[in-house]
Parts: C-alpha cells; structure tokens; sequence
C-alpha cells in the first residue's frame, strides 16, 4: 500500500462509473471538495483513489427538461443556485435557502450541489428545499443509471461519501405561481451551523391553507417530513396565532430523538423545531398572501 | 520604590506624532503578504515534527510502540517521553506557585509514565514532510491503563479526590486569603447581604497564527536558534538553556511577526525545547506547527465564585466576601495559574469597600493546561464583581448604574491604596460610567424598554467596569516591570529602534516610533523599530500585561533624548552657538541666527568629525535605556502586601441586547465604552484595542467554550466547535476616552492591552439579565448560549445542556 493515494480524472461519466465500480472500497468521488477535504485533513477519511469528476461536462448545467422539470447538474455550485435566473424564477425557495449555506462565497462558489446531498449531513441546507419540493435524483452507478425520490435517496446511507454510485442530476418541478414559500435557519450564532431548520410551501385559498409542504431539519440525523402533520392541522384553516403554536407543538413531538452536539442540546433542539417551523409557515403564508 | 524621574511625565518640547492617528508603520507587510511569519522560514535539510498525544485525561503509559512509525519512509527519528526525559530537564515555570507559597509540580517535556490530561505529548515522530510525520504518528502505538479524571472544581476538591500530581497531598496548587479590615463585623452589621455563585466557563483566546517553533542546529558555532512565536524571546532563551543544559550565550531565540498571541504565545509550552532537542540530536533544522486541533487544547478562565455583598438600605457596600475556585487544568510551566492569583489581587476592582474576605484556591485537575489569555484573571474580577453587583440591584430595586456610582472610589482618592495591597494611578470611574451611557443612549433605550417587548423579543440594557492592572511585574520572575531600548542614529540620520519589548501584532512599534520621532524632532519614516532578537535587540521581556508602549516607550524615549542631547552638541559645535540656542523639528537644527543644519548632515559630523566638532561627544550616536516604573512595589508591607502593577487602566462598558424569547438568541443591538488607558499615543491602536476586546468579551459571554465529555476527552476540535464573533456578531462599538494621566509612567501612559475582555463581557450578562427580568429569572452560567438562555425563560434548568 502505498503511503499517497492516487488520483483519477476519468474523461466522461461512463468511464467515471465504470472506474469507480471496479474499485474495491477505498475509492472515493471528488468534485468541489468541501465536504470530502475537511474529512480527509482531519483524519475522518483517508482514501486510496480519489475519482476526480469536477471535468465532466454531463454533470454540469441547469436545464429545462422535455418533461419540464428543472434539471441541476450533480456539479452546480451554491453560487449558481443563488444566481441562476432559472432557479431563481422557478425555484426561488432552493436559490434562497443556498444563500443561507455555511461558509463564505469561496465556498459557495466550490461546494457542489451534489457534494452537499451525497454528504447526507443533517445541518445541511440543500436538502430541506428539496424535499420540500418533492425533488427527485438520478445516479450512476457501473452501466445503471437510476432515479428516484430525493427522500429514498436521504433514507439510504449507501449513497453517502465514498459511495460506488454518481449523483448525476437533480430533477425538481418549478414552483407553481402563487406558492408561498420561506426557509428558516436558526443558528446560536453568525459562524455556527444550524441548530434547526425548516423548509415551507404554502398554498393558499381565500386566505385558507390549501396545500402545505414542511421539511424540518438540523434536529434529528435525518429531516422529519412534516408535512402530513402540517396538513392535518392547517389545510382548511387560516394561519394564524393559535394555528402556529399548535404546528409548533406538533412538529417538535416529531422529533422522537433530538440531535445533541456543539449546536446546542436536545430539549431545546426539540423545542427549535417548532419554533422554526412556525416561522417557515409564517412567512410563507405572508408571502402566498403577498403573491 | 525606585526613584521617580520628574522629566518622564513631561511630553517633548517639539510634539507631533504622539496623540495623532498615524497608520501602523509594520501593517504594510501583514496587508501585502510580504510578512514573514514562524513558519514561513524553512532551511536547507529542514525536517518537520508531528506530536502523538494522549487521548485519555489521566492514565498510566504502559508500553509506547514506536516501530510503527519508524518503519514509514521518510521517518528519521521517533522518540518516547522517557527517552525525551532522559536529555531534558524538567521546564522551569514561569511563575513558580512555591515561589508565592503555593505547590510546584515537576512538568516534563513529555508524559514518562503517566498521563494527566487529555492531548498530552507522548510521544514525538520527525520527519522528512509534515504530512508524512503526521502518518507516522498515527501508527505509533501506546497502551494505557486508563484512570478516573479529576475535571471539575468539585472534583478537585472532594476529600477523595484522586491526586492529579502523583505525590501531592491534595489538587490544590494554592490557595491564598485576600482579607482586610473587619469583614465579618461588616456583615453582621449590613441591612442586606446579596449572595451570587458566577460559573465562568473554559474558554480561550484564538490566534489565527497558530504557535510555530523551528529549531535550527548552527554547527559552526555549535548553538541553536529558535524561530518561533514568542512573546518573550530572552526569557525563553533562559528557559531553553536551563531545559537543555546549553549556556544561554548559545541559544538565539528569534520572533518574527506575530499573528496574534493574546498571552497563548508566553512559554513554557513542552514544544519549545523539544524541537531544540531534535535539532541538537540530528543537526538539522526541525519544525513544528501547531495544529488548530492543539491549539484548542490550551485552556483558561474557568472559575467558579461564590459572592456574597454585604449591603447597606442606602446602597453602601460595606463588605465584600468571594470563595472563588479555579480550574487550572494540569500543571505545566506556563504562566497560565497565575491568573488565578491576579483575579482575587484585583479585587474589588473599583470599588472602595474596604472590608473583605475572599478566597482564591487554585486547582490542578485532568483538564488540558492553561496559558495566560487577555485580561490574565483580571476579567473574572470584573466578571465576578459585576454580575453580584446587579444581581444586588435588581433585588434590592437599586439602579445598577446609581449603585456603582455609589461605590466607585472617588476621583479624587487617588493615588488609592486598595484592600489588597495595590496602588491605583488614577481614575474617574463616575465619570467614565455617566460617558459610556450618554454615548450609547441609555435613556431613550430605557424608554423604549419601557414600551414593552416586541414579537417576543426583549430589550436588556447592562453596564459594567472594569479596573485592569497592567504592566505588572512579580518578584522572583521574569514578569518584569521595566525594559530596555537602544536608539541608534546611522552617518544619514536614519534612525534604529531595538527593543526589548515585542509586539504580538498590535502596532506598539509605530507608538513606539511616534514617541521617538517627538523626542527625536524628525520625520517618522525616517525611524525603523527592531523587535523579537535576542542577538540584536537589548535584554528585554516581550510583551505581555499591556507593558510594551509603557516601558519600551518609555525607555525609547529616554534612550532617543540622550542621542538628541549629543546630537545638539554637535550641532552647536558645528554653528558655533550654545546648545540652548538650538530649535530641532522636521530633522533641522535651527541656530535662531538664520542658520541651520540638517539632521544628516549633524549626524555625518558625529561619525566623521570625532577630532573636531564631535570632539564633545563619544561616537557613535547610539544610546540605551531603561524605563523601571517607579510606582512598582516589591517591598512588602507591614501585612506582606506588594503592589506589582505601575498603571490602573479602567473603562465602563454599556450595551443594549435584544432577547428573543421563543428561542433564547440574543442580538447586541449597541455597545459603547468609555476607556481610561492613560495619555493615548495613537488613538487607531487603542481603539483597535479596546474593540477587539470588546469582541473577546462577547465571545465569552455568548458562545465561545472548550467542551469535554464526562471522561475528560475533549470535543472542541476545531473552529466548527469552538465559534468566535462574525462580523454579523457584532454590535457598531462607540468608544469614548476618558484619560486620566498616569503621573508615574512616561507621558501619562497606562497600559492599553489587556483590559475590557471581561468588563464587556459582564455588560452583556447584565444586559441579557436585563432583559429576562420580567420572567424572574437572571443566568450567572456562563456562556449564554441561546439553549441557556431558553431554558431559563422557560424553567427548563436541566434543559441548558451542561458539560464538564
């Protein structure tokens, strides 16, 4: 074994993939290299292949698919989907909640979109939206190309650092006008990760919650999908005072086992919860009224 | 007492540079990148370190397998504490606890046969790359029979507390009574008597440079020099030799520029002396950089206090009691324990209660070291005092401001002799207090508290002072209270300034420059300012205590008076006219007959002309001085009492927070101090002084602290845990100066550097208190993180999240 590990630069994503399933473990997926080098110089990871994918063209790019989903390339980073005129206009939940993503511009300008789902990491800000957004990946994995819900993709660990498989694309279906929507990130303080999180749509009726999606994270080690529990409460129902506090005491009984670490213990994670919660909703039914 | 030199206070006949903002003549490089710092210097053959330490807080080594490591190619040595014992001697400490009475542990470079706290060096690995002598290290293998740690206060101090030295007969390194008059009189005889336990939490002070030392063997001469991050270079120097057996005309000890030290860069550290020794051993140059993981390890400021204030209904205090313990970590030759000694010495900061009874026991347990950290315990005094007084208003329906008033030793007092045997310059405290408030708007902020909170969020306001000795010197240490500086003018009148003192990044060598261009009559450019060589610069003591514009200042001035006094006598030879005719400014002799000469051209008189014109003085233009402070005290008095400090800096601080009370995040919404550091040389320093101490301070107060579980491992690792003030952070800071000059240092000065860290701090709990007090309740936890703060407000006590 030899004391550095090598480096790969496979030239298009079929020989990325084949390369990579040919690896026994020990190979590992780079691209913009803010999750994985932080690993690595801390000692959490030591890899023997580093499959380089940041040259590949097939994973880069934000398009409009025939089926008209927005389609994000694995390698879009932060800035773009700050920026891009196309997420922002039709996923303008995504654009904002990127904005809110640790770390500084050079930062956001490396750290991919895919990096940030496959690190599966539970104060992270991608995937709350776009869970919120039903938003589904396509991966590569040796000849397979598969895709399926981005909430089958967070329920298997699998797909985590080091995984044989690509993430490839992120498909998601532009917000549909009048959604309301808000992302609310709480943090202990301006350098902190999150203590908790929460991703909102909203559609109104006469001033009535018709439809409503809530994603909850930095809680628990994995989101909570609270949207059924949300539903249940609010749909019919003007989102008031009351209607808050109630969802706030329902999406914190969700949290059956609190996260308990630097950014704060678990009772107050639990209670955080609800708090964000409430303010997501809160702000996305001010925006759906707005809209 | 030494003698006091009347022409110290004097400011120079000619003024110009000193009060004026002058932009920091060493800021360029820094800014440029051009600066070069510790680990910037690399040699030919340079070989680097990496430390293997213990993960367990206290443990028996029982076998170290070096082979591992050894067998990684590019290793060229790899050694245990025990063979690493057998060349070093034991650290000598900084300020030796037997020295005042305490207990002094043996501290070896390494751990031999027993661990006592978590991170420990235990064993060394060098090699060719850093990344390769970090591998190596990771595959060497050390059994441990791992023991029960000592981590908390009560720990320490339970009557079967296992010994964190083996061979003491308890964990207490010292304990020391600060006691005057009749206290307990005082409290019998008190209409109130408030009592408030104030649990300031580890934290620590981060330098974004973290501590380098390369180490390089000079074979011709058969010496060692030392590249490193020093604040005190000969001092260091003495320790190394005394370490590794080696005469200190061998050693050179060299400190580049700096980034940031705030005490963490005082020695004593193990690394020092090791990477001397390796260098010895194999000839060549060894490095180690420490890694931010390692800095973390270093601790300070844990303290738990129990006050008690003894009231009368009118608001006097008459008495003030304080059992404080600290939790000092292992033992180690750092000077870090004695900031316990200094918190229970500063009291009762600024208050002229004479009665008291306090108590400091400093602790040994299996936590990481401490180092000195800014404010050196004269923040927990601040800190400790501050939080007792308001708890003592809002019980008793006083107002936190009026009470302190109340109670400040008057303006006209000084100089003070305190309870505890200090001597205070001067001050106005009241005065200082009633400036803070009206620069931060205290009334129309307490009208608008007044209205009542908004969307669950909660105005506070706090005030708090702080009294911060500086400049301190201890007998039978090299804490020094003088220091020594050279001026040199070369044949084109450019100007050398060598220094004894050092500077750890905040720009004492430009207000050192002003002083000597005023004293000096030219232009600043023309000065440079040499620090950090103990080859080149005078025997001088770095920089700690906010000492370096005060006595390098100071000596520089008077070293700069003696080359103009030369100068003038050769420019009088030259004209033809007496020295008291002579006017210099700008760099020119004016003979006030119409004549006059440059200062180059007098200075190439002096060099070349020693048989006529400079006949009346000896070559060269170079002189050297010493400022001593002559309000110094080591003489004890008749109750054994020394007064260590030259200057008294002071400073109210105020703010205004916002509490949101569904979550428990507080938000600063204004900050403002009122700052006494004597004469101000160069307001930018100051300011960026006091503003940086403002920061530490609400970064104690709010959310920096070094976490362990319950075994003692630390979870702290990195800048992800341990999370320091963002710009965001920040409240906009209104500083105002409140100068009283101090008539026994040069110009005025009082020290600048140390104090505010614990007097913001304090300001901000009381703010946040402020702020909860419609919900009964008042946090003296330190920090307020916002899950404590929440759990306060929503009787969640055991919800705050504790750790050891």
């Amino acid at each position: 074994m030899s004391l550095y590990p090598s480096f790969a630069r496979p030239r298009t994503l079929a020989d990325a993939a084949t390369l990579l399933a040919s690896l026994a473990s020990g190979g590992v997926v780079i691209a913009g290299g803010q999750e994985l080098m932080p690993s690595i110089n801390q000692g959490v990871l030591a890899p023997e292949v580093y499959v380089d994918i940041g040259g590949l063209a097939e994973l880069r790019g934000i398009t409009e698919t025939p089926e008209g989903r927005v389609g994000i390339g694995a390698l879009t980073v932060h800035r773009e989907l700050q920026t891009d005129p196309r997420v922002r206009a039709q996923l303008p939940l995504l654009a904002h909640a990127a904005t809110r993503a640790g770390g500084g511009r050079q930062v956001h300008n490396r750290g991919t979109i895919g990096g940030n789902l496959v690190a599966q990491h539970p104060l992270y800000d991608i995937a709350p939206p776009l869970l919120a957004l039903e938003a589904e990946v396509e991966w590569v994995k040796g000849r397979e190309t598969v895709r399926q819900p981005l909430a089958a993709m967070l329920a298997d660990s699998r797909h985590g650092l080091g995984s044989e498989a690509i993430l490839t694309r992120v498909l998601v279906v532009p917000m549909a006008d009048g959604l309301g929507w808000a992302y609310e990130k709480l943090k202990a303080s301006g350098g902190a990760y999150g203590s908790a999180n929460a991703a909102a749509l909203v559609k109104l009726k006469e001033g009535r919650v018709a439809a409503v999606r809530l994603v909850v994270g930095a809680v628990a080690d994995r989101l909570i999908d609270a949207s059924e529990a949300a539903a249940a409460l609010l749909v019919g129902r003007r989102f008031d005072a009351e209607a808050g506090a109630a969802l706030a005491g329902a999406v914190s009984a969700l949290v059956a086992a609190p996260l308990s670490d630097a950014q704060g213990p678990g009772p107050w994670r639990q209670a955080m919860a609800g708090v964000v919660a409430q303010r997501a909703l809160a702000a996305a039914v001010a925006r759906a009224g707005r809209g | 007492m030494a003698d006091r030199d009347p022409g110290m206070s004097a400011a120079p006949a000619t003024g110009g540079y000193v009060g004026r903002a002058v932009r920091t003549l060493e800021g360029r490089a820094p800014i440029a990148g051009a600066a070069r710092y510790s680990s910037d210097f690399s040699f030919p053959g340079q070989l680097h370190a990496a430390i293997v330490r213990s993960p367990h807080a206290r443990a028996r080594i029982l076998k170290v397998d070096l082979s591992g490591a050894r067998k990684v190619a590019g290793v060229v040595l790899a050694m245990d504490g025990r063979e690493v014992a057998a060349h070093l001697g034991p650290i000598p400490h900084y300020i030796d606890p037997a020295t005042f009475g305490g207990k002094s542990a043996e501290v070896r470079t390494m751990a031999v046969d027993h661990v006592w706290c978590y991170g420990q060096p235990v064993a060394v690995v060098v090699a060719a790359d850093r990344r390769t002598a970090r591998w190596a290290a990771s595959r060497v293998q050390v059994a441990y029979e791992v023991e029960p740690a000592v981590l908390t206060v009560e720990d320490a101090i339970a009557p079967d507390a296992p010994k964190v030295v083996p061979g003491f007969d308890d964990n207490v390194i010292m304990a020391v009574p600060f006691r005057n008059g009749d206290p307990d009189a005082a409290f019998a005889r008190a209409d109130h008597v408030v009592t408030t336990t104030v649990r300031i939490h580890r934290f620590s002070t981060q330098p974004i440079e973290t501590r380098c030392y390369n180490a390089v063997w000079e074979e011709e001469t058969e010496s060692l020099t030392l590249y490193g991050t020093a604040q005190n270079p000969h001092p260091l120097r003495h320790v190394l030799a005394k370490v590794l057996g080696m005469p200190e005309g061998r050693i050179r000890v060299h400190a580049p520029a700096i980034g940031g030290a705030f005490g963490m860069k005082m020695h004593g550290h193990p690394e020092e002396s090791l990477v001397c020794l390796l260098a010895k051993l194999l000839r060549r140059p060894v490095k180690w950089v420490e890694s931010r993981e390692e800095c973390l390890l270093i601790g300070a400021r844990e303290q738990v206090h129990h006050l008690e204030l003894a009231l009368s209904k009118e608001g006097d205090l008459l008495a003030l009691r304080d059992r404080f313990f600290a939790n000092t970590g292992a033992p180690s030759a750092c000077p870090g324990w004695g900031m316990a000694f200094l918190t229970g010495l500063t009291m009762p900061g600024p208050y002229r209660v004479r009665d008291i009874d306090v108590t400091m026991t400093a602790l040994v347990t299996n936590k990481p070291s401490w180092n000195a950290a800014r404010g050196y315990g004269k923040e927990a005094t601040a800190l400790a005092l501050e939080l007792a007084l308001d708890e003592a208003a809002r019980r008793l329906g006083f107002d936190p401001a009026e009470l302190r008033i109340r109670n400040f030793v008057p303006a006209d007092a000084f100089p003070y002799a305190s309870p505890t045997g200090l001597q205070y310059d001067s001050g106005d405290y009241a005065g200082a207090v009633r400036k803070a408030m009206a620069a931060i708007g205290w009334d129309e902020w307490r009208a608008r508290q007044a209205e009542g909170p908004r969307e669950g969020r909660y105005l506070g306001l706090g005030i708090a002072y702080e009294l911060t000795p500086e400049g301190g010197a201890l007998p039978g240490t090299m804490v020094a209270g003088y220091d020594s500086s050279t001026v040199r003018v070369a044949p084109d009148g450019s100007v050398r300034v060598l220094t004894g003192v050092t500077t750890p990044g905040t720009g004492n060598p430009t207000g050192i420059a002003q002083i000597v261009a005023d004293e000096l009559g030219c232009p600043i450019e023309w000065i440079s300012v040499v620090q950090g060589d103990t080859t080149t610069c005078p025997y001088g003591f770095g920089n700690y205590s906010g000492r370096s514009t005060i006595v390098g200042g100071g000596s520089a001035a008077l070293a700069a008076r003696a080359v103009r006094a030369q100068m003038e006598a050769v420019a009088a030879a030259m004209l033809g006219v007496g020295v008291q005719a002579l006017r210099l400014s700008d760099g020119v002799f004016d003979g006030g007959d119409g004549r006059s000469l440059a200062f180059a051209d007098v200075a190439w008189a002096a060099y070349t002309r020693a048989y006529d014109v400079a006949s009346c003085i000896t070559p060269p233009l170079e002189a050297q001085a010493t400022f001593r402070p002559p309000n110094i005290r080591h003489s004890p008095d008749a109750e054994g009492r020394i007064n260590p400090y030259p200057s008294y800096s002071n400073a109210a601080y105020a703010t205004v927070v916002e509490v949101d009370s569904a979550t428990g995040q507080v938000k600063l919404l204004a900050f403002a101090a009122a700052h006494d550091c004597g004469r101000v040389i160069n307001p930018l320093l100051v300011e960026g002084q006091a503003c940086g101490a403002i920061a530490f301070g609400l970064g104690g107060a709010l959310m920096e602290e070094i976490r362990f579980d319950a075994g003692g491992h630390q979870l702290t690792r990195s800048f992800m845990d341990y999370v320091m003030p963002r710009a965001e952070d920040m409240p906009g800071v209104t500083l105002v100066h409140h100068d009283s000059p101090n008539p026994d240092t040069y110009m005025g000065l009082k020290g600048a550097g140390e104090a505010g860290v614990g007097g913001s701090a304090a300001a901000v709990v009381n703010a946040v208190n402020d702020a909860l007090r419609p919900f009964g309740v008042a946090i003296h936890d330190l920090p307020l993180s916002p899950a404590r703060v929440w759990a306060a407000i929503h009787g969640r006590s055991g919800a705050a999240g504790g750790a050891a």
